[in-house]
């Protein structure tokens, strides 16, 4: 899950890394179409194996679990 | 424009700084690879780090909006698109067309002339140009536009008014006070082009440079 969430972000970033180096209308499109839904993709891909992982348990809760 | 004149008249003052919109993303671009490529290869990254790697792309998108934002202004940008080429090309020629006439006597400034125009006037004008602008690139992916391509509903004539209105020359033309036309301008029931003036771009420019069908 994390590999897969880098190397979406890395597609962001190379989309994005393009757009600065030639800014025009494909460039534009390659932003707007491949690198922002790669990226909120990887946002979403690391968040849920975060969650998964139990970072957004309070403590609470994990003592809970671990008394049962 | 000869180089050999002088720097003044190479460009614009902004053009002449660092290019900050540009290298900032790269600044910032540049470690974000790296988390993500540690990821990658690691295959976890660490609370901390994760953070860092979820942060950096986020500010490395926010710059790049506002550098699409600022630089899809340029009329390099409008003429980078296969349609929109030959407009381009039609307005830096001396074709007698307005956007010419406009371009050519530096009128609109050189390096926005198609989004000083297009954009409509005022804060809701730029927003309206983005809006569109994002349905120009979804209509180019898709590839549905016809020729000879049009403007979706009638011109914001605001954009001509802007800069002719308080002008003594413009408002001393006959034509320019009459009650009626005033009606039918302001109503956008009639345009500046057309009529009175010649047509903003000539119709072999918006049938894709192939001559009007």
């Amino acid at each position: 899950m994390i590999r897969l969430a880098c190397a979406l972000g890395l597609v962001a970033i190379v989309m994005a890394v393009i757009l600065v180096l030639r800014t025009d209308g494909a460039s534009a499109i390659g932003f707007s179409f491949i690198g922002a839904p790669a990226l909120g993709l990887a946002l979403v891909i690391y968040g849920v194996s975060r969650w998964r992982a139990g970072a957004f348990r309070s403590n609470a809760t994990r003592t809970r679990e671990a008394g049962s | 424009m000869n180089a050999a004149i002088g720097p003044l008249f190479a460009g614009p003052p902004g053009a002449h700084g660092i290019p900050w919109l540009h290298v900032l993303p790269i600044l910032v671009a540049v470690p974000a690879a790296a988390l993500l490529l540690w990821g990658l290869l690691r295959g976890r990254l660490a609370p901390t780090v994760g953070a860092l790697a979820v942060l950096l792309p986020i500010a490395v998108y926010a710059l790049c909006g506002l550098l699409v934002l600022e630089d899809s202004k340029n009329v390099s940008f409008c003429g980078s698109c296969h349609v929109m080429t030959p407009i381009v090309a039609s307005i830096q020629a001396d074709n007698g067309s307005l956007a010419a006439i406009h371009y050519g006597r530096g009128l609109v400034p050189h390096e926005q002339a198609c989004y000083v125009c297009h954009s409509g006037y005022g804060i809701w004008g730029t927003v309206g140009a983005k809006m569109d602008g994002v349905m120009h690139m979804l209509r180019t992916v898709a590839g549905r536009y016809e020729f000879p391509i049009k403007l979706r509903g009638p011109f914001d004539i605001d954009s001509c008014l802007g800069c002719h209105a308080y002008a003594p020359s413009f408002r001393a033309v006959e034509a320019h006070q009459s009650p009626d036309i005033q009606k039918a301008l302001i109503a956008r029931e009639m345009s500046c082009t057309g009529a009175c003036h010649p047509a903003a771009h000539p119709d072999a420019a918006l049938t894709g440079g192939k001559g009007a069908s």
